[in-house]
């Protein structure tokens, strides 16, 4: 049993790699959503997902072809992309005969149309109905239709018809036209034949089939495929009532008594006395449930050995079982790795007792099924021997369940099998073979039976099209002869549907990147304070947040005297935060990061009893919410009183809400603030100079003043912020709000491990404001002036309303710069509102600013509104420099901006702890949103609108599902799927340097899952690195981008994405 | 044309709606995001209307007061039968319709934003419109026909949208299973139309209330018994529970309106609508009693161990139907009137906001208390909800679909086999097809000779057939395949479910 056990532990060890890594919902961080694969180049990595997990890494082709009609990708980037995959050699010729026809014309043709086989039926409808024999299939291009025409010689009809039959004669197929039934009539011979190959063909369909158990299938897909029953139908509804109790968060009142005991021990405890399965007809249940050992590790080696499955086979086999249910064996991987979590009852999770019951369970309903048709245990020695008996009844199911019969075969195979199972007297074998022959006979006969490919709707089809659409004639196809029409085919099947995919991806990609670098080089200059010693009348830091853009950008063409720049938006300060409210701590940093030191928030000095009776108020108002949303679920009698006490009320407010949401809203949030009472607050982050050294394992409280100034040069010096300061610096952090929304913390800052970033900006400018701190950034060489004032801030990306903090500490000098700031800030919210308006269908159709912004903020109290805000939708570029490289462009809000001055820093050591810290957070959001994207059914977690929050940790599709995982349908609609291109403000010597020596950054950008681009600091240059191929120098294809000047005067009457433009207004900044 | 006469439009203005919504998807008018508004506000107009409709009509009755019933003509009538169309217009009606139209107006408007781009928007609100038809209909219909015609809408689109999620197998089936366990309540709701036509001679409800008075106590139970299980059905009362909890597929705010609010207490409804009937029928007021104290009991314990939110909500929502089917069987029909109407507002709306339970209880539920923590029998119990359903499957299901079985397998062998219209592929040859033309017997001249040739062959190949060719003929193969019959047939009656179908025979005979 040891040696099991290493296996097994190995085994579960290795799930990290293909189970979905998410955490319980409330704590949703994007992260790449293949992170398991990451150690792999992208492409590989997509294929291998591909491969185990069986869902598709790419858009679909006809969504890329979408995208194509649509002008997001041109000719040009398919021909640059095709290029791109050295394996395909696109520009080698294809034959010699064929004119000037080059491989890459039959790539284009089958990434442009659908030239895939389809079925003899649809065969016959396009020639019969649709008269594809007569008429040129409509999409083909009007040069390769004149091509063709010409070489043809003759009228299209006779053109068509000519090819088609040329096509079939170079494949040798003949086209015939026969009914299903006809088909089973053969002759003497063909049966003799055939009935000699029957039983031979039938042992080796046994041998492939008992082998693909541990290699791809479970015992559930080897039932199906014999008996057409999916066990999993059966035990779903109530394994997900024992897998949701167990890793429940508070949801559900009542729990397993044994539940502490961990997964395993509490489902057995409750098996025993479950009476439903003496109501399902499931022999020897008692037996098998008796014998259960009683540790979830001995259980599943015990079920694989009875399964009688090799060891080797084990860890595949485990696998496949966790990706039955890839959502729950994920939660519970996620549990076993983060024992720390703890969460409500701290109850023990382990993946394998996870394991264990998957393994039990499947082994009872397979059991019922074995034994009620073949009276055999569910053991594959057992099938094999008892299918080696009878090859023809393995014939005839396997054709049933895993082939397309026509109906007669149908309703034939059914019969017997249904005669297998209910019938009292065994059925013979010969009742077997005569079906198994029939089937034989059936297939050997139609004409898309034996060999898929090559058949008149399979190769004849492919091309016929491919024909069309390179211009090739029937007569020109004969001249070429037989080999050549192979050679197309051959040609056309290198480009199959992981290649197209990749291929489509390049093209995309690339169109964007050509605009973006095509505007950075366009605005090379542009950005630059004429004069870099003038003092700016506000600096404002920002979170590097791609929907920061647009509202810097609006900020900056409403008064181009302001300054802005970008960070991380936790603002260099990790912490373990507590609010005034809080009852416990909330680690404020990225999510790779552990806090090591705690700060708070408590009322200002005089104000305790304000905050006695604010605590007071606060902890009635909360009991008696509770009472009324929990209680009237989960209590019996007093629920039905609250429910009559409430629902007078509620029916006003259900019908205010719904009609005049905002309104509501605001009222009901001032009502509980006036109840709640407003404390004035300040916050306490202050440790002595002699403090104990902080740690990740041993957190402390406070910062002493040296790792306080640590800090704030920190922030400054990455920022590059270090002479010319204003008076007023204002550092905002961002969250977003919004009603009825179970992925709420994916809109809110990632760099905060999806939390609220407004702590960290108010800890910063506490610090930065301190005189201590001042002294010794004095004494490091970083004057900051005594007129310099910081405020902290926090804005909501959803409302765009800006809170500061500790305004009362802001001296009176400041006071009008203050106002002038807030009245930019406004009034640029309302703009921005009206950019963000553009991609939302049910907004105003050209709202003026001030409607616009009513419309957002509407939007973040309506709890009908399943999209809020768009949250990062469309990001696709992160640029790392100054502000003077994109200020002036519009860049449609799909940017990260991370502020970062090279000529302060020409070894790029600063550089080096930006990209570590925002290239992974850029990357996981990006992927997390391309992968949701492009698969949205398996990556993503579908639509809204059916889910159900399950346990408070996750979200299912109604009330029996797998745990959906990734972001919804509505998060992604308008994404542009792409992976990440970061532009860094460097010389590609720097960033090579750094490069090797940071391996995160090698597996991030030299396998491809992030974009990598040099912008020269001093000249209009870019550089793009190609993975294998290194630096390549950027040439411009097309003209400048246009110029406008306001960003509205770009953005408004278009609801598409953008391609960036240079905006006079905001482009001079500081003149 | 009396202002009251208005009340027609009520449930019609969804009915026309759901129809226009299905018009104009019919004939593809529009699509994307423009198709949305056109449909969105067909279906939030006509509900609008019937709110409106049913503003003024209470205003008009409280102002003025309104007849309690109006006629708008026969529906059809036969002999000594007539079937009017009436409408209802007491208090319970007209609060119960107002209620009605508001919660599905809400719920409507709701949508509109919520299920924006979804692949299926336009099948929602054909059924949210439909829906609102049917539950207003139910609410005020005059006579127990009309009311069925509402019933039945309502369950229809309540299939309709359980089954939103076309592409997923658990959705389509869940909502196959309520389609049945609802068929099972309207064969109770026939059954009490029947009876309420055959003894009482109407279908008014004022006159079921009148008549039933003078009925003897057999045709009273079986006509109000009907009706019992129909309201036990559609407001998912034990044994018909465990369909509701299934039901939960379809998008949030319909299963807000139908399972929270409003067609879950349709039955309630038929209760109180039912009350003079029931006065006069104690045993099945303690039924209806039982029902409803077993109810609250399956739907609390069962919801204290639900672990999410949609399947916790509609626990504690058939919990307090059930309470309300308890105060109904103790006769307290006001009660339970504003128990159903203050519960369906609160419910609707907890329903809507049940995506952002997360966000609104501040910490984990309120344990169970400790008498009942530590049972692990009955905890087990409430977890498997009390295999009502399994249970249910072990005595219809199973037996239902084996006979079944049976029968298919009895046409194919037996039926088939002597009418000879077997399937087509049994006449297939696998092998060449063997030439088996009759010899020619005798050869005749004339009309009169051409018979006695056909005679002749006929005759000849009888003998053939059944005689000469003695143990491998006809006859002696027919004489073998009836003796299998009969062992079959023998075999089968070993069966259970042969036994119980003859009892049940035996009783049906009996009675």
């Amino acid at each position: 049993m040891g040696e099991g056990r290493a296996v097994l532990h190995e085994a579960v060890e290795h799930l990290e790699h293909v189970l979905p890594a998410q955490a319980p919902i409330r704590d949703f961080v994007h992260h790449n959503t293949l992170h398991g694969f990451q150690h792999l180049p992208f492409r590989q990595a997509v294929a291998a997902a591909a491969n185990r997990i069986g869902a598709r890494g790419f858009l679909q082709l006809d969504e890329f072809r979408g995208h194509f009609q649509r002008g997001r990708i041109d000719p040009e980037d398919l021909r640059t992309a095709l290029r791109a995959v050295a394996e395909l050699d696109a520009d080698a010729p294809l034959e010699p005969r064929l004119g000037k026809l080059r491989r890459e014309d039959v790539f284009r043709a089958a990434l442009l149309y659908d030239l895939n086989p389809i079925t003899p039926a649809r065969l016959r409808f396009e020639i019969e109905e649709l008269r594809c024999l007569e008429r040129l299939n409509a999409q083909v291009w009007p040069d390769s239709r004149s091509r063709l025409l010409k070489s043809a010689g003759v009228a299209e009809a006779d053109a068509l018809g000519d090819l088609w039959s040329a096509c079939r004669e170079a494949l040798g197929i003949e086209y015939k036209v026969l009914h299903p039934e006809e088909l089973t009539r053969v002759d003497a011979a063909g049966i003799c034949e055939a009935r000699s190959r029957l039983e031979a063909d039938a042992y080796g369909l046994l041998v492939r089939t008992i082998a693909r158990v541990g290699e791809d299938w479970t015992l559930r897909e080897l039932m199906r495929s014999l008996t057409g029953e999916d066990l999993m139908l059966h035990l779903q509804p109530s394994l997900l009532r024992h897998l949701g109790s167990h890793l429940d968060q508070g949801l559900a009142a009542w729990h397993s008594p044994e539940r502490p005991r961990g997964f395993y021990q509490a489902w057995r405890g409750s098996m025993a006395s479950d009476l439903g399965w003496g109501l399902i007809d499931l022999p020897g249940w008692r037996a098998i449930i008796a014998r259960l050992p009683t540790g979830a590790v001995d259980a599943v080696a015990a079920h694989l050995r009875l399964l009688g499955l090799p060891e080797r086979k084990w860890a595949d086999y485990l696998e496949r079982l966790s990706l039955e249910l890839p959502g729950w064996s994920g939660m519970f991987l996620w549990r076993d790795h983060h024992p720390a979590y703890g969460g409500f009852g701290d109850i023990p999770v382990g993946l394998t007792e996870y394991l264990a019951v998957r393994l039990v369970l499947e082994r009872l309903f397979a059991h019922g099924m074995c034994r009620k048709r073949w009276q055999i245990e569910p053991n594959l020695e057992e099938i094999r021997r008892h299918f080696h008996h009878h090859p023809a009844e393995l014939l005839v199911r396997h054709a049933l369940y895993n082939e397309r019969l026509p109906e007669h075969l149908v309703t034939l195979a059914r019969g017997l099998t249904q005669q297998a199972t209910f019938s009292i007297e065994q059925l013979t074998d010969a009742a077997w073979q005569e079906a198994a022959e029939r089937i034989e006979a059936w297939r050997c006969g139609a004409p898309d039976g034996r060999t898929q490919d090559a058949s008149a709707s399979g190769s004849a089809w492919q091309l016929f099209l491919l024909c069309q659409h390179l211009g090739v004639s029937g007569r020109e196809l004969r001249r070429v002869g037989a080999g050549a029409a192979e050679g197309l085919l051959r040609c056309l099947r290198r480009m199959d549907e992981e290649t197209a995919g990749y291929v489509w991806l390049l093209a995309y990609e690339r169109h964007y990147r050509e605009q973006i670098f095509g505007a950075l080089v366009a605005n090379h200059g542009r950005g630059r304070r004429t004069d870099p010693t003038a003092v700016p009348e506000a600096q404002l830091v920002f979170c590097m947040d791609d929907r920061e853009e647009g509202m810097r950008r609006n900020l900056e063409e409403i008064n181009p005297e302001l300054e802005t720049f970008g960070a991380a938006g936790f603002f260099g300060i990790a912490v373990n935060w507590r609010g005034l409210d809080d009852t416990a701590v909330t680690p404020l940093c990225p999510i790779v990061v552990t806090p090591s030191h705690e700060a708070r928030e408590v009322p200002q000095c005089g104000t305790e009893n304000v905050n006695a009776m604010h605590e007071r108020r606060r902890a009635m108002r909360l009991r008696w919410k509770q009472r009324l949303y929990e209680g009237t679920r989960r209590d019996l009698l007093s629920s039905a009183l609250m429910i009559a006490a409430a629902a007078p009320a509620t029916l006003v407010a259900l019908t205010v809400k719904v009609l005049a949401p905002s309104r509501i809203g605001r009222l009901a949030l001032r009502l509980r603030t006036g109840f709640d009472l407003a404390v004035p607050t300040r916050v306490e982050f202050e440790a002595p100079a002699d403090s104990p050294l902080a740690t990740p394992q041993q957190p402390r409280f406070g910062f002493t003043d040296v790792e306080q100034a640590d800090r704030v040069q920190g922030l400054l010096r990455t920022i590059g912020l270090t002479s010319v300061f204003a008076p007023l610096i204002a550092v905002l952090g961002h969250g977003s709000t919004s009603e009825n929304n179970p992925h709420m913390a994916a809109y809110d800052c990632g760099a905060c491990s999806g939390r609220h970033g407004g702590p960290n900006a108010r800890l910063f400018a506490a610090m930065a404001n301190r005189r201590e701190v001042r002294g010794i950034l004095a004494e490091r060489g970083l004057v900051i002036p005594e007129a310099t004032w910081f405020l902290g801030g926090h804005r909501n990306t959803s409302t765009s309303a800006v809170t500061w903090f500790d305004r009362d500490a802001l001296p009176p000098t400041h006071a009008a710069a203050l106002a002038k700031l807030d009245a930019d800030l406004l009034e640029a919210a309302r703009n921005h509102a009206r950019e963000r308006c553009r991609r939302f269908a049910s907004a105003p159709a050209a709202p003026t600013p001030l409607q616009a912004h009513r419309h957002v903020i509407e939007r973040s109290f309506d709890f009908s509104q399943a999209r809020p805000e768009l949250g990062h939708a469309t990001n696709a570029a992160a640029f790392i420099g100054r502000r003077s490289m994109s200020r002036g462009a519009f860049f449609d809000r799909r940017t990260f901006l991370i502020s970062y001055d090279p000529t302060q820093d020409p070894a790029g050591t600063v550089l080096e702890a930006i990209l570590l810290a925002a290239g992974p957070v850029g990357a996981g959001i990006s992927l997390e949103y391309y992968f949701s994207t492009v698969n949205n059914e398996r990556y993503g977690c579908g639509t809204k609108v059916v889910h159900n929050v399950t346990g408070l940790f996750g979200v299912m599709e109604g009330a029996g599902s797998d745990l959906r995982t990734g972001l919804p349908l509505q998060m992604i609609e308008i994404h542009e799927a792409m992976r990440l291109l970061i532009v860094v403000e460097h010389r590609t010597e720097v960033l090579d340097a750094i490069c090797a020596r940071q391996p995160a950054l090698q597996e991030l950008i030299g396998n491809g899952w992030v974009q990598l681009a040099a912008k020269h600091p001093d000249r209009a240059e870019v550089s793009f690195l190609e993975p294998d191929r290194g630096w390549a120098r950027w040439a411009p294809s097309a003209g400048p981008p246009p110029t406008v000047e306001r960003s509205a005067d770009w953005f408004m009457g278009h609801s598409d994405a953008l391609p960036p433009a240079l905006v006079s207004r905001s482009a001079w900044g500081c003149a | 044309m009396t202002f009251e006469s208005q009340l027609a439009l009520v449930p019609l203005a969804p009915l026309l709606a759901a129809l226009a919504i299905a018009g104009t998807r019919l004939f593809r008018l529009s699509a994307g995001d423009a198709a949305e508004r056109p449909t969105a506000r067909m279906a939030t107009g006509g509900v609008a209307v019937s709110l409106l409709l049913m503003l003024a009509l209470d205003a008009a009755a409280l102002l003025k007061g309104l007849p309690h019933r109006v006629r708008f003509g026969t529906w059809f009538a036969s002999g000594r039968f007539e079937l009017p169309i009436s409408f209802a217009l007491d208090p319970l009606s007209l609060s119960l319709g107002t209620l009605v139209a508001l919660i599905a107006f809400l719920a409507l408007r709701f949508s509109v934003n919520y299920m924006h781009r979804e692949a299926g928007f336009h099948r929602f609100f054909f059924a949210m419109s439909l829906f609102s038809a049917g539950m207003l209909l139910i609410v005020l219909a005059g006579n127990a026909a009309l009311c069925f015609v509402g019933w039945e809408l309502a369950g229809v689109s309540s299939y309709l949208l359980i089954g939103y999620s076309q592409q997923s197998e658990i959705a389509t089936d869940n909502a196959v299973r309520a389609f049945v366990t609802n068929r099972i309540g309207d064969a109770g709701f026939l059954v009490g139309l029947a009876a309420a036509f055959y003894w009482i001679g109407s279908l008014e409800w004022r006159e079921i209330g009148a008549g039933a008075v003078r009925l003897e106590t057999l045709p009273a139970g079986v006509m109000v018994l009907g009706f019992v299980i129909a309201a036990s059905a559609k407001s998912a009362q034990v044994p018909f529970a465990p369909w509701v909890a299934r039901a939960l597929e379809g998008p949030t705010p319909s299963s807000a309106i139908f399972y929270g609010s409003l067609m879950v207490h349709a039955g309630v409804y038929l209760l109180i609508r039912l009350e003079p009937v029931l006065d006069h029928s104690l045993a099945v007021m303690g039924l209806v009693a039982g029902l409803g104290a077993a109810t609250v009991l399956y739907g609390w314990l069962s919801g204290l161990v639900q672990t999410d939110v949609k399947s916790a909500l509609v626990f504690a929502t058939i919990t307090q139907v059930g309470l309300m089917f308890l105060e109904c069987g103790l006769g307290w029909f006001d009660l339970a009137a504003w128990h159903l109407a203050l519960h369906a507002s609160w419910r609707a709306y907890q329903f809507l906001l049940a995506p952002s339970y997360m966000h609104l209880v501040g910490g984990p539920a309120k344990p169970a208390p400790g008498w009942l923590s530590g049972r692990q029998w009955l905890y087990t119990a409430a977890l498997q909800r009390f295999w009502l359903e399994a249970a249910g499957d072990w005595l219809l299901l199973r037996p239902t679909r084996g006979l079944g079985d049976d029968m298919n397998a009895f046409d194919r062998q037996v039926v088939d086999r002597v009418t000879g219209s077997a399937e087509p592929a049994r006449h297939l040859p696998t092998g060449p097809e063997r030439e088996t033309e009759p010899e020619a017997v005798a050869r005749g001249y004339g009309s009169a000779g051409r018979l006695l040739e056909i005679a002749a062959a006929r005759l000849a190949r009888f003998e053939e057939h059944l005689l000469l060719q003695g143990a491998g003929g006809r006859l002696a193969r027919a004489l073998v395949q009836a003796a299998n019959y009969l062992r079959a047939v023998e075999a089968l009656l070993e069966r259970p479910r042969y036994l119980l179908l003859l009892v049940m025979a035996t009783f049906a005979v009996i009675l």
